[in-house]
């Protein structure tokens, strides 16, 4: 077989709860502050959990807030474009007219695109008092039909939204798997790059899932913490007293670009997308494989995609969700694949301080791996003060730690059983 | 061929309106048999549209045995389920499994991939808070209070987009490479184009993928009557009197294989899956650029993936979903790459009407079929040609392929355009 097509991350763009670009986020999340806090944008007092990790004081950025595409833009979308612009001005490079059929677009789109105002104006002119649905509401005079909002809710409406403003015409995807969502669209802009289907990649994903649906569906799981009175020490990853996770928001964006054009064009690489493992538990809908099985195969996948070994990993940026099954399946999984490693491996949840981005989480996690390369540091993974004998990794406690990170591993596990894992190599590892 | 691994069709699924096989579908399209009727999931009478190819008189019993997933899963889930069963049956795969030893079957399911494309979100889903909505009468802190007591717990995990690609998994204990494509019209084709990329990567042996959808819901029928794209009376694909689309719903599923793989297992091999091209025209959520410039980068993408020339394609399957934009633009895309040497062309939802993601997967299924069969059938609604899309070879009358391969060609919103390429005589 001949050698897989290198590819380079050479742009970063990020909205997240803890900071409305990539360089603030960092900054954050090395610092260990928490982005979680009483949920503002609407009232929950009434709800069982009051808090969340919400995106604050967010603008579009000047390049964006003129765009007559903006009008169609969810919540979501806002962020999704707000951090695709950023990455591609990171980058330094955006698509032209005789290459834009070479761009290509990759993302993990979040599953909720109806508000609940938009619901509200169903209910009142389509539902009668026992909220049942009472069709001819929508061809009612009276009824509010408003065809913007109509297309800002396709399921797709985020990639035509996105490659219509930066001007992409290649391959175009747009993937659902829960919380694997983010990861696996990376994975697939890595292919479709090995592939020879495109040249660069705006790869991604963006999530909106705090608001009154979104934060009800989680409630009635049971999956959401309901620490209340403690929000920023709500999200606790792997730590014993762990009751469940954070629900936050955002987006994340990376340009990838064939690493020796990059390297010709000198532009700045953060690293190399190396490799991507993708499973299915197959186990149940609502349990994680206590043993790690289903992770374990796309952890090993991917280190064997990117011709890695788990001598080589340093450091993991785990799903780490917070949630008492999640977090022991992943460790289970990690002691499985890193071995005699396990102990030296930095591992850290960064939703301990972002909360959990859900389709976003794996491209904003993607994003944090390289930076953490770039900079020598595995960031904290914050709150973590009872070990957990069922999660003996070696845990980055306290604060970050400055180390080298020859390979970063992330991984994102989804509801519905997808498991993705991403390699990521640090440029001086690299051998051309 | 230009793949270095050959990829195998060994099954096929489908459900639609016109029938819950690719047999009945088939049958029903030959003869000329439109499913599109008056709607009955609602009362419609006094609705502008009232028409649908909705699939009809089915039990979800008929469609999941199993009854406890029946309020774990949506009607979407429940069709692509459906048709994934009926592909992985007749692909004899989970024979071949059992044949095989303790050590193999682990091996067998981490190789085995699973991709879907899903309609990913509805409408109708979110009526099950309006309840709650309402009993808090419109009041948050209310609702806060009110929603768990009226609303399934299990809400979230039953409208997930990738429940099929779960479910598949858990049903048949497939755990290797997967991806649930929610890019709407495109989500089922391109489900399948990265089903075969992984077997052609050696990520996984075999694969089975699968398109489902239910976009057919008051909330959506008056969107898109909103936005002009609805058929009052029928799906005239490529006719001068076309008026707009008409919703269908169901799902189509293939299971893929390395061709070596499946002639070693004996297999029959239903077909082989050549290309696949894929491009966005980047015109935003709803435009089409009206000279069809994604639908001819798109075959021709196709075609170099397949490696082969324009003049070896024997059938295409066109989008035809009825609009007056799509169909126009899709005329001009087409002859672009083909010029005047265009081989007969079919449409399909005429019969089954558009079932969004799930359509280019069931638009696939159906063209095996007919290069099986060596029948491209006629639009039986097609009266005049529309001079715009002439001298396209479109037929109220069954056409004869002019080879053993087709060209699938699926539009979607957001610009998207796949083009697949199949072909029947190995």
């Amino acid at each position: 077989m001949k050698p897989k097509r290198r590819i380079a991350i050479t742009g970063l763009g990020m909205v997240t709860p803890v900071g409305n670009d990539a360089r603030t986020t960092w900054a954050n999340l090395r610092a260990g502050k928490s982005g979680a806090g009483a949920i503002r944008y609407f009232d929950a007092s009434g709800f069982p959990v009051r808090i969340g990790a919400e995106v604050k004081n967010f603008e579009l950025p000047a390049a964006l807030a003129n765009s007559k595409h903006t009008k169609f833009a969810s919540r979501s979308h806002r962020f999704a474009l707000a951090a695709a612009e950023e990455a591609l001005s990171d980058a330094g490079i955006r698509p032209q007219s005789d290459n834009a059929h070479r761009w290509g677009f990759s993302v993990g789109a979040g599953m909720m695109a109806v508000s609940y105002d938009e619901l509200k104006i169903t209910r009142e002119f389509c539902a009668n008092s026992d909220g049942e649905l009472q069709p001819d509401g929508f061809i009612d005079p009276r009824y509010p039909a408003d065809p913007v909002s109509f297309c800002r809710t396709q399921t797709n409406a985020g990639l035509g939204l996105l490659t219509q403003q930066f001007g992409i015409r290649g391959y175009a995807t747009a993937v659902h798997t829960a919380c694997a969502s983010g990861g696996q669209a990376l994975g697939t802009a890595l292919k479709v790059m090995r592939r020879g289907l495109a040249d660069y990649v705006l790869a991604g994903g963006f999530d909106s899932m705090l608001n009154p649906i979104g934060l009800s569906s989680f409630c009635l799981l049971g999956a959401l913490s309901s620490d209340n009175d403690t929000p920023e020490k709500a999200s606790r990853p792997f730590d014993a007293t762990r009751n469940g996770f954070v629900l936050g928001e955002g987006a994340g964006f990376l340009v990838l670009e064939d690493w020796h054009a990059a390297q010709k064009r000198g532009a700045k690489i953060y690293c190399e997308l190396a490799g991507d493992g993708n499973s299915l538990s197959s186990y149940r809908i609502t349990d994680s494989p206590p043993d790690g099985d289903g992770p374990i195969q796309a952890i090993q996948q991917a280190l064997a995609d990117a011709g890695a070994t788990s001598e080589e990993v340093d450091y993991v940026n785990a799903h780490g969700t917070s949630t008492q099954m999640n977090d022991r399946s992943e460790c289970a999984a990690l002691r499985a694949v890193l071995g005699g490693n396990v102990e030296r491996v930095a591992v850290s949840s960064t939703k301990s301080c972002m909360g959990h981005l859900i389709a976003a989480a794996g491209a904003v996690e993607a994003g944090v791996c390289a930076l953490a390369i770039r900079d020598g540091v595995a960031p904290v993974s914050a709150n973590h003060e009872n070990p957990d004998p069922d999660c003996n990794v070696g845990i980055v406690r306290g604060e970050s730690k400055p180390m080298k990170i020859r390979v970063a591993l992330s991984n994102s596990l989804g509801f519905g059983g997808s498991n993705s894992s991403l390699v990521f190599r640090n440029p001086s590892e690299v051998k051309v | 061929m230009g793949s270095p691994t050959n990829i195998a069709i060994t099954g096929v699924g489908a459900v639609c309106g016109a029938g819950l096989s690719v047999d009945e579908i088939w049958n029903a399209i030959v003869n000329g048999k439109s499913a599109i009727a008056p709607i009955e999931q609602w009362d419609a009478s006094r609705w502008p549209v009232n028409i649908s190819a909705e699939v009809r008189n089915v039990e979800n019993r008929t469609l999941v045995e199993d009854r406890k997933l029946h309020k774990m899963i949506s009607r979407t889930d429940m069709f692509g389920l459906f048709a994934a069963n009926q592909a992985v049956q007749q692909s004899g795969l989970l024979t071949y499994h059992e044949t095989l030893d303790t050590a193999a079957k682990p091996k067998f399911n981490d190789r085995t991939g699973v991709f879907a494309g899903s309609g990913g979100g509805n409408y109708r889903s979110n009526y099950d808070y309006l309840p709650a909505m309402s009993a808090g009468d419109g009041d948050l802190k209310k609702f806060g209070g009110e929603f768990s007591s009226s609303v399934n717990p299990m809400w979230l995990l039953k409208n997930l987009p990738n429940n099929v690609l779960c479910h598949v998994g858990i049903r048949y204990g497939f755990k290797g490479t997967n991806a649930c494509v929610t890019n709407q019209c495109v989500g089922g084709v391109l489900a399948i184009a990265e089903a075969a990329a992984a077997l052609r990567n050696d990520e996984a042996d075999r694969a089975s993928a699968t398109g489902h959808d239910t976009p057919f819901e008051p909330e959506t029928v008056s969107g898109y009557h909103q936005l002009g794209l609805l058929s009052r009376d029928t799906l005239r694909p490529f006719d001068r009197d076309r008026s707009g689309t008409v919703f269908g719903e169901g799902a189509a599923s293939v299971v893929l294989e390395k061709i070596e793989d499946a002639k070693a297992r004996g297999a029959k091999i239903l077909g082989e899956f050549l290309g696949c091209g894929c491009v966005t025209e980047g015109a935003g959520i709803l435009d089409l650029r009206p000279d069809g410039d994604g639908v001819s980068r798109a075959i021709e993408l196709a075609l170099t993936d397949a490696g082969i020339s324009a003049a070896d394609v024997g059938l295409i399957v066109a989008h035809g979903n009825g609009t007056r934009a799509s169909d126009a633009s899709e005329a001009l895309g087409i002859r672009r790459v083909f010029g005047a040497n265009v081989p007969p062309v079919t449409a399909f939802k005429w019969a089954v009407g558009h079932l969004i993601a799930a359509s280019g997967a069931l638009d696939l299924v159906l063209a095996l079929r007919a290069l099986r069969e060596k029948i491209a059938p006629g639009i039986a609604t097609l009266k005049v040609i529309d001079p715009e899309v002439s001298p396209l070879p479109v037929s109220a009358k069954a056409q004869t392929p002019r080879s053993d391969i087709a060209l699938v060609i699926c539009r979607g919103f957001g610009g998207m355009n796949v083009a697949l390429i199949v072909q029947t005589g190995v």
